[in-house]
């Protein structure tokens, strides 16, 4: 459920609230369980992006996965400095941190097989719509984020153990058939916050174990 | 008769390796084996002693420096080798343990832990600071540390015991199991497995444990100041003591004791998520749901 106070929220993460309007979402979170789980929905994703190395990717993937997924540009939201977001764009966000954390370890990891990043994008056009997060694994980045580690794998694969490939693949699939069980979920309640989010972390970590599975081939070859 | 020929071969080839370096405070022990494994002890002399069972043609290479030792063997054109060291080190001195098929044992330590392996286990007894542990396929075991706690494996369960800081738990296909916790900020997950934690909530404390297939043990004590966020697609939630719940939505619910000042969300897909207090939320041993 949305509230007047839902997009005011990421303004008061970043201490922009005037004092009255601060206080009066203050005591609006204490009665709010909505907000406060939104609130911190959205400090952990700041809070991942400020754990993140500082070293940029050779290519920025940001401004492309924005467009697509119908996030308004960081820049964009910089200039009305103004910053909304909705569950569903948090998930987003989470994935695309995800994405861009990923994207930037390999390119610098010195891998020559990442996907190519297209140039900054058109953003903040439109107004960034409701999106639903059983959309994200078709969505083209994640797409090829995923496919280029896969390739990487499977070209380091003979570097491995089998018995080490056996289990990453195996863990693969179990992670899989959880993206799969969220997106049938969400496909009956789309709006559902938690299965937003599940499909998100899920989705992350299969980036995650697909990069530590090619950086272990990669650094066995 | 073959056998014991390998047997007698193999005798005939091992070799061990005692080597002791004397160590200035504030030295770190770097130790990287291919395979076998590393064990880690402590002593109250500034000194680092190697005692390394391998192959007659490795050679055990200790380089003391003035700020780290490092340990490694060289096996020449054959590569890789294959060690089994015992180190036994000043327990301040910070640890970096890595292998590949390797078993990483620490007991005593009182700085740092870093060990990482891909197949095999890892198990340390004490560390404070920055305390990480990581395998592919193999069991993570920490007891007695704290700090920044990172332990992390994919196919094989975490157990954490006696630790306070804060902890980061991940695994994909295990359970992991959280006793005599210490903490105001905990984040455990996995993928297939249970989640059971025993521990502190302490006031302001932010507490996130999350499965998809398995079920979620959390003890909360009775004098704690709690909002506990309750989300499941598929599954029951149970409470060993009285609760007032309240729903959010279809899959989610808050319930809060005291002023709820802490944060705990506790998500499983498909299991069962359970509220009790200290001491009851371990499951009677051998009793796993899941099959890894």
């Amino acid at each position: 459920m949305k509230d007047q106070w839902t997009d005011r929220l990421s303004e008061y993460l970043d201490g922009e609230l005037a004092g009255s309007e601060r206080t009066a979402l203050e005591a609006h979170l204490a009665s709010c369980g909505n907000c406060r789980a939104t609130l911190e929905e959205l400090r952990r994703v700041v809070g991942r992006a400020r754990a993140l190395d500082d070293r940029l990717p050779t290519a920025d993937l940001w401004p492309g996965i924005a467009q697509h997924i119908g996030v308004v540009s960081l820049a964009a939201r910089r200039a009305r400095r103004r910053l909304s977001f909705t569950v569903p764009q948090l998930a987003a966000a989470s994935v695309a941190l995800a994405l861009v954390s990923g994207g930037a370890v390999w390119l610098l990891g010195g891998r020559t097989h990442a996907p190519t990043a297209t140039a900054a994008t058109e953003v903040g056009r439109r107004p960034a719509p409701l999106i639903n997060a059983s959309a994200y694994p078709t969505d083209p980045r994640y797409a090829a984020q995923v496919a280029a580690l896969e390739r990487a794998l499977q070209r380091g694969r003979s570097q491995l153990d089998t018995a080490t490939v056996r289990i990453i693949e195996k863990n693969l699939k179990i992670i899989d058939r959880a993206i799969r069980d969220a997106q049938s979920a969400l496909v009956a309640d789309p709006g559902s916050a938690y299965l937003n989010l599940h499909l998100a972390q899920e989705m992350r970590r299969k980036l995650e174990l697909l990069r530590e599975a090619a950086n272990l081939a990669g650094a066995r070859s | 008769m073959l056998t014991t020929l390998a047997t007698l071969a193999t005798f005939a080839l091992a070799q061990q390796t005692d080597t002791t370096v004397p160590v200035r405070t504030g030295a770190r022990l770097e130790v990287s084996n291919f395979g076998g494994e590393i064990a880690v002890k402590t002593w109250s002399r500034n000194a680092v002693r190697v005692v390394a069972d391998h192959s007659s043609r490795d050679r055990i290479l200790v380089d003391a420096l003035d700020q780290v030792v490092r340990v490694k063997a060289e096996g020449g054109r054959r590569g890789p080798s294959q060690v089994d060291y015992v180190i036994t080190v000043p327990a301040w001195m910070a640890l970096s343990l890595s292998g590949v098929y390797t078993d990483i044992k620490v007991d005593g330590a009182q700085n740092e832990v870093r060990a990482e392996t891909v197949q095999g286990e890892v198990s340390v007894v004490g560390g404070s600071g920055n305390v990480s542990l990581k395998s592919v396929q193999g069991s993570v075991t920490l007891e007695k540390a704290r700090g920044r706690i990172d332990l992390n494996t994919v196919n094989e369960e975490i157990r954490a015991t006696d630790i306070s800081g804060d902890i980061a738990v991940e695994t994909v296909n295990g359970d992991i199991t959280l006793t005599q916790i210490e903490s105001a900020n905990t984040e455990a997950n996995t993928v297939n497995g249970d989640v059971s934690y025993d521990g502190t909530i302490k006031d302001g404390g932010r507490y996130r444990f999350t499965t998809h297939d398995g079920d979620l043990r959390v003890s909360v004590p009775e004098k704690a100041s709690v909002t506990v966020t309750v989300s499941t697609f598929d599954g029951d939630f149970s409470a060993c003591f009285p609760v007032q719940l309240s729903r959010k939505s279809k899959h989610r619910f808050d319930l809060t004791i005291g002023a709820g000042s802490a944060r705990v969300e506790l998500e499983s897909f498909n299991g069962d998520i359970h509220l009790c207090r200290p001491g009851q939320v371990m499951k009677p041993e051998g009793d796993h749901n899941h099959e890894h």
